[in-house]
């Protein structure tokens, strides 16, 4: 039997019947068509279904739907309003983090719970920060150039 | 779904409520952040399982900071805790600082410090600071409460101790008289793996700086549980906590493990890095003491 719960994801509002033991990445992916959060591990290693649940990053797919009854999430989908790209999109593209594209959304995430506590990281911060998710093309360079580009776009 | 038996998720509000559901005829897990039992169920080990209960809104998740140490609810986040913990800025939590920091943000944001000792997973990094630190646990069941000292919480691997109707509602951490410092270290192979082997040391020095207190725990695959050296602790006590010392009972470990063998590691290995991390997480301990 589905159970009813209620998501705001993105700042919209949802009514959803899950599943009991449903992920909260496979409701916001097969149930809200949302490809940001992605499936790599499905077990919490890789990182790549990384959202935040109340403002705080988490993997996606270790949480359950129901235990996140009346949370708000943010997906990558959500980071930018309309077609302007957040800073930190636009830095990864800038900086070319981005190489076959399937951590990115995860990467991204982390990202922001590192920049909205520390809005001047230094490297070491940045490594830290990205150190739950895994990227098996880039070594990680652009990705921490990306990371530092965006703090000095956000901080202005 | 591997959760092919599972009828009931709940959400309880209030811990009576919870010692109800775990009075029921039914195969119910307790649930707080979740982050081990995934991984569990993965495996297919948790088919039986027909109901959660989740505890992270039954007022378990409050901290509190004072003279005495630290008093953790089972459902306060890793998150929670090291905020706490850096706020204090006491080298006696050194290594409790140094454990919280090693889970990556996705893992700390819920992970729970009840949960991650009730899951009695030898390669977790919080439980062996909470080992040197003399965790004792309060446990509650439709029965009252009663006290635990963490040790005798593990039972083998991924093995507890509670009984049926059980279940950890609050971690308590003793603040060590005098000068006190800690400090912990991981060995992995990669950012976000589970240890190869962890070590954590916690030091109480005299006025003339012999050592009064120690406190050695080791993870990470050196046992079925993270353990504690009676044997390195001995040689520290009443030693000036010199370089020899130090050395002698990293040495010393090799008596009180009994390594696994695993993808990450062989128990020859485990046992030839459990002296040189032993002797290391000594030394941080050592450079923390006023």
């Amino acid at each position: 039997m589905k159970q009813m719960i209620t998501l705001e994801v993105n700042g919209e509002r949802h009514e959803l019947a899950v599943e009991k033991d449903a992920t909260l990445r496979d409701v916001l992916h097969d149930q809200l068509n949302l490809d940001g959060p992605k499936k790599g591990c499905d077990t919490g290693s890789c990182g790549c279904c990384t959202v935040h649940v109340d403002g705080l990053a988490v993997y996606s797919c270790m949480r359950y739907a129901v235990a996140c009854d009346g949370a708000k999430v943010l997906t990558a989908e959500g980071l930018s309003a309309g077609a302007d790209l957040h800073p930190i999109q636009q830095s990864f593209i800038d900086a070319g983090a981005v190489q076959c594209g399937y951590c990115t959304c995860g990467m991204m995430m982390s990202a922001k719970q590192l920049l909205d506590e520390t809005p001047r990281p230094d490297e070491e911060d940045i490594r830290h920060a990205i150190a739950g998710n895994l990227c098996r093309c880039t070594g990680y360079a652009k990705i921490v150039d990306a990371v530092k580009l965006a703090a000095d776009r956000l901080a202005g | 779904m591997a959760l092919q038996n599972l009828k009931d998720f709940h959400r309880p509000d209030a811990i009576e409520d919870v010692l109800a559901l775990l009075g029921k005829d039914e195969e119910t897990l307790i649930l707080a952040g979740g982050t081990f039992l995934r991984g569990l169920e993965a495996r297919g080990l948790l088919s039986g399982v027909e109901a959660l209960v989740d505890i992270r809104r039954v007022g378990l998740d409050k901290v509190v900071a004072d003279n005495n140490g630290i008093k953790a609810g089972a459902a306060v986040t890793f998150t929670r805790l090291r905020g706490v913990v850096a706020r204090q800025q006491e080298a006696w939590l050194g290594g409790l600082a140094d454990a919280l920091d090693r889970p990556p943000v996705q893992v700390r944001n819920v992970a729970t410090v009840g949960g991650c000792i009730a899951a009695a997973c030898p390669f977790f990094d919080v439980p062996t600071a909470l080992l040197a630190l003399d965790a004792e646990l309060t446990i509650r069941s439709s029965d009252g409460e009663r006290h635990l000292p963490l040790p005798e919480l593990f039972d083998g691997l991924f093995a507890n101790t509670l009984e049926p109707g059980e279940f950890i509602t609050e971690v308590s951490l003793p603040r060590p008289p005098g000068n006190a410092a800690g400090a912990f270290l991981k060995l992995e192979a990669t950012a976000n793996d589970l240890a190869i082997v962890n070590v954590a040391t916690q030091l109480s020095i005299d006025a003339n700086r012999v050592c009064t207190r120690a406190c050695v725990a080791l993870g990470g695959g050196v046992a079925d549980t993270a353990v504690r050296s009676a044997a390195a602790e001995t040689i520290l006590v009443g030693s000036r906590l010199d370089a020899a010392a130090l050395q002698a009972a990293g040495e010393a470990v090799i008596s009180d493990i009994d390594p696994m063998s695993d993808h990450r590691a062989s128990a020859a290995y485990r046992r030839a890095v459990a002296k040189v991390m032993t002797r290391r997480a000594l030394e941080r301990a050592v450079a923390r003491l006023a």
